[in-house]
């Protein structure tokens, strides 16, 4: 223990802990810029420099570890004065263009500028760093915006673990943060899965814009446009206009199908049910594989991120991938080709798939090959959560005083295994339900997989959780995969051949779709806990709100099986709900 | 560190040393602008104040070289001054200690072609 003064208060501390979490725990806010914590303790931006007695010179909060006799001053003239200065340095080399920036209100730079009352006379016409706009399917990147926190650099390399997004500082004067120098996003080894976007604390990294070819397809009376929502989506929409986090899904689900035919949507419909058509092609997928001998372990392909990844670092492995496609490239699929003309009498061309998605990613994946039938693009266009709220926001619509919804379209109606998706272990869970009834050959009893749900976990870390299960006489080994660094980890085990694994679930983003590089962005909470009540959210709409928790008993998708795909993994099926995987070449430098 | 700059950094030793070595205006702010030059190769462009704080220092003193110079230059060059102490790692902590040298021995130097109305 440590006997430290902040601020005039004596108090007791572990040794090796920050000053930063010091202060934080008694109640005095230090601000900062660069720091995460954890991922980016670097102390480089400089706003969170205290004053400590004894020392010449002003030391950085985050990194700095308390000492005994410590008697520290967070708000003395120095600090202020200091961080004020630092500040207008920064803003020095900061574009503003702030009323139209990507980042739309959630600026971190913005927020410290304001409180610390930063006048523009004192630091100039704010000339930007760089020039360059690096472009990518998913993500994008504005340089002149940067102001070199380093922040997603550390998140690449430390939660994603692609390494695609350096910091390049051979001029020390000019630094600066891009992929391969010269390339877009998409020649590099990025995955898109948009984690960078979400710790940026400017503009500078940001989601590639589709709002504006969606409000040009509504406004055309040629089109008509069929939006999906993703089970995820419905947990965190309401962040944005006032609700807590984790809210339960009724209470925010109708409002939202309002505010989507508000926007101009012709018909809503959600991609839980193209879960449910991807359970039964995937689960039929592992059944073949088991009792054929197939190639094993089946890894999922819901998660465009880690299919890419896949692609790019672990190409021996592309035959494990299951061939289905992820859920809304299905279902965009089965509405250009199935729905439309059968029951709306229009045809594939004159539909306007739009997916609303909490993944960046899913941005990158709708232009992949493989991902059309007949020549037309299954889906046309994805929009974020965050996206969706600004284009809520920008309509002039209230959401909290909007009336429920109910979308009448067959492909709306879902049962709990497609709903719980979105969280971690879901997808698992949502197959295994199914997999076991039609391997057992008799209902199901407990189908709450619990083992596979929610776990702390470290960014840094990700979690693998693993169990066995016992289905039709087979020994079946699952894993469920999340986050960067537990990709690799799962690699080195499956390399190194200790363990016989049947079904491995993958996804790039620590805590699954829940915490998807398109979500909103929470600043004043820890990533596991957001992870924790949002999966909540979606296991509790399983539990209370749906009647229909097993895929293969949603009554239309297995309608869709008798009037067009036949039955799973039938020709039919392969045609529109099946892909396949390429290497892809990339440059990481 | 380069050869070029040795001058001056023993210039500035001199200064440091020796309280009474005084130049005029225009050498005072070739050679500061030579020094902080001769720092930009060991400048590793991490921290704020040192990255920026230099560079805005160099401008800060163009200004003295074409004579628009005011009073809030001046106060503006001492508080970037004091701000590297902000600086992460010793080459800017150092910067920082020599100009406050330069500013302590020197501010009437700097002073007396301040535009002050």
């Amino acid at each position: 223990m440590a006997k430290i003064t902040i601020n005039g208060t004596v108090v007791k501390v572990k040794n090796g802990t920050t000053i930063l979490n010091a202060a934080t725990n008694l109640g005095i806010r230090i601000p900062t810029l660069c720091f995460l914590e954890e991922i980016n303790e670097i102390g480089f931006c400089r706003t969170c420099v205290v004053e400590v007695k004894g020392e010449q010179d002003l030391v950085s909060a985050c990194n700095t570890e308390v000492k005994n006799g410590m008697v520290i001053e967070t708000d003395s003239k120095k600090v202020i004065d200091s961080r004020s200065k630092t500040l207008q340095l920064l803003a020095s080399r900061h574009r503003f263009d702030c009323w139209r920036c990507p980042k739309d209100g959630m600026c971190e730079f913005y927020d410290i500028l304001k409180e610390y009352h930063i006048l523009f006379e004192e630091f100039g016409p704010g000339i930007a760093r760089g020039t360059d706009l690096i472009e990518g399917s998913g993500i994008s990147m504005d340089q002149s915006k940067c102001i070199l926190c380093k922040r997603c650099v550390a998140v690449c390399s430390e939660v994603v673990t692609a390494n695609v997004l350096k910091f390049r500082d051979d001029d020390g004067m000019n630094p600066f943060v891009s992929p391969t120098i010269g390339l877009n996003f998409d020649q590099t080894g990025c995955i898109f899965c948009g984690q960078c976007v979400k710790v940026c604390p400017t503009g500078t990294l940001f989601e590639t814009d589709h709002i504006g070819r969606v409000n040009e397809m509504i406004q055309d009376p040629n089109k008509l446009v069929i939006v999906q929502v993703a089970p995820s989506v419905k947990t965190a929409i309401g962040e944005d206009f006032g609700y807590d986090i984790g809210t339960p899904i009724k209470e925010t689900e109708g409002k939202m199908f309002r505010a989507l035919k508000l926007l101009g949507f012709d018909i809503i419909t959600d991609v839980a049910w193209g879960a449910d058509l991807t359970v039964l092609e995937e689960g039929t997928e592992l059944i073949n594989r088991i009792q054929n001998g197939g190639t094993l372990p089946l890894f999922t392909s819901c998660c465009p991120a880690w299919v890419r990844y896949a692609e790019l670092y672990e190409p021996e492995y592309l035959e494990n991938l299951s061939t289905t496609k992820s859920p809304h490239i299905a279902q965009g699929a089965l509405i250009k080709h199935y729905y439309a003309p059968k029951y709306l009498n229009k045809k594939p061309k004159d539909v306007y798939v739009v997916s609303i998605m909490p993944c960046t990613a899913k941005k990158y994946e709708i232009d992949c090959e493989g991902h059309e039938v007949d020549d037309i693009r299954d889906v046309d266009a994805v929009i974020t959560v965050r996206g969706l709220s600004k284009m809520i926001k920008r309509q002039g619509i209230d959401f909290k005083r909007l009336d429920d919804y109910v979308p009448v379209s067959p492909l709306a109606k879902f049962t709990g295994a497609g709903a719980i998706f979105g969280a971690s272990g879901g997808v698992t869970e949502g197959a295994l339900r199914t997999v076991s009834e039609i391997l057992d050959k008799k209902p199901l009893e407990k189908f709450d997989f619990k083992v596979l749900r929610g776990a702390e976990f470290k960014a840094t870390k990700g979690v693998i959780k693993e169990t066995t299960i016992t289905i039709g006489g087979h020994k079946l080994n699952v894993a469920v995969v999340h986050g960067g660094a537990a990709i690799k980890e799962m690699f080195t085990r499956i390399k190194s051949g200790k363990k016989k694994y049947h079904f491995v679930e993958f996804m790039a983003c620590p805590g699954g779709c829940v915490n998807g590089g398109g979500m909103p962005i929470v600043r004043d909470m820890p990533m596991h806990e957001v992870v924790k009540l949002r999966s909540n959210a979606l296991y509790n709409q399983d539990s209370q709100d749906l009647p229909l928790r097993k895929s293969h008993e949603n009554p239309s998708v297995l309608k869709a099986y008798e009037e067009f795909l036949v039955k799973p993994n039938s020709e039919e099926a392969h045609k529109y709900c099946h892909t396949h995987f390429t290497q892809k070449e990339y440059r990481n430098e | 560190m380069t050869i070029e700059s040795r001058d001056v950094i023993n210039l500035f030793e001199n200064w440091i040393l020796d309280a009474d070595t005084k130049l005029n205006e225009m050498d005072l702010v070739k050679n500061i602008k030579t020094y902080l030059e001769s720092q930009h190769p060991e400048i590793c462009g991490k921290c704020t104040p040192c990255r920026d704080g230099v560079v805005r220092l160099e401008r800060l003193l163009d200004k003295y070289v074409d004579g628009t110079a005011t009073l809030d230059t001046l106060s503006e060059l001492e508080q970037i001054t004091y701000n590297l102490r902000a600086s992460r790692c010793s080459v800017g902590l150092d910067i920082g200690k020599n100009m406050e040298v330069v500013l302590e021995n020197n501010y009437h130097t700097l002073y007396k072609p301040v535009k002050k109305y």
